[in-house]
């Protein structure tokens, strides 16, 4: 895992349930999971005998997002876990840290500012 | 440039070979629902809210930077305050099959691929 990804809010990433899962048998091999999720997190793999997406670093998924999911036609991606577990989750979080989170963004992009 | 100064970068922005732009994928933030806790703001990557202290929360100010399908802001939103044009998983099936990006998409995996070799496996992965 790629320690900027280490922590989400707070939150030791490791102790997140959230990465897609492919099943093989549905997986066609087309990649557009592996293009779709970015170059810096790159979760997948690709097994280019078996033409097979992989998951190959789930603890650099993205808490929340599931664009590969989305993207696949074959319904070939799932994750272990649904909305109401990331809305738990994002409940969870102290509302001053992430106000502190906040006012750290904006001071370093002003042009966030509206 | 870092992430937290790209600016808006619609213009001659591709998806999958498909020009970015006209394509209606964004999020609605419901003014009455938000609280204004900037969990969005934070977690999107490509600027498209920005903080509105004249109203004390965020607001969505660069919709054409939304990445096409994406729905992580309001996955996330505590108070569900915000929305999307249509279904995800429809929306992108529409556009994958309309413009049959398919050998695009071949090319771009290639093109990963020969960037980062180590994710070229032998295995199934950890799931």
């Amino acid at each position: 895992m790629l320690s900027e990804f280490s922590k989400w809010h707070g939150i030791p990433r490791g102790s997140i349930n959230w990465h897609p899962i492919v099943d093989p048998n549905k997986c066609t091999g087309c990649g557009l999971c592996v293009v779709t999720c970015s170059e810096k997190r790159n979760v997948f793999g690709y097994n280019k005998k078996t033409h097979k997406a992989v998951v190959l670093q789930p603890e650099n998924c993205m808490v929340g997002c599931n664009n590969c999911e989305i993207s696949c036609l074959w319904n070939a991606i799932s994750y272990p876990e649904d909305i109401s577990y990331l809305k738990n989750l994002a409940e969870s979080l102290d509302k001053g840290a992430l106000e502190t989170e906040l006012k750290e963004k904006i001071s370093k992009s002003p042009n966030l500012l509206l | 440039m870092n992430q937290e100064t790209k600016p808006d970068q619609t213009k001659g922005k591709m998806w999958h070979g498909v020009p970015r732009e006209g394509m209606e994928w964004y999020p609605t933030i419901n003014e009455d629902s938000c609280d204004g806790c900037g969990l969005c703001l934070l977690t999107c990557g490509n600027n498209v809210f920005k903080w509105s202290y004249a109203e004390n929360r965020p607001v969505v100010a660069l919709k054409e930077n939304c990445v096409l399908g994406c729905t992580t802001c309001g996955k996330l939103c505590p108070e569900d305050a915000i929305t999307f044009p249509e279904d995800p998983k429809a929306f992108i099936k529409n556009l994958v099959i309309k413009y049959k990006i398919y050998p695009e998409v071949k090319r771009e995996l290639n093109q990963r691929l020969e960037k980062f070799p180590d994710h070229v496996v032998e295995s199934n992965g950890v799931d």
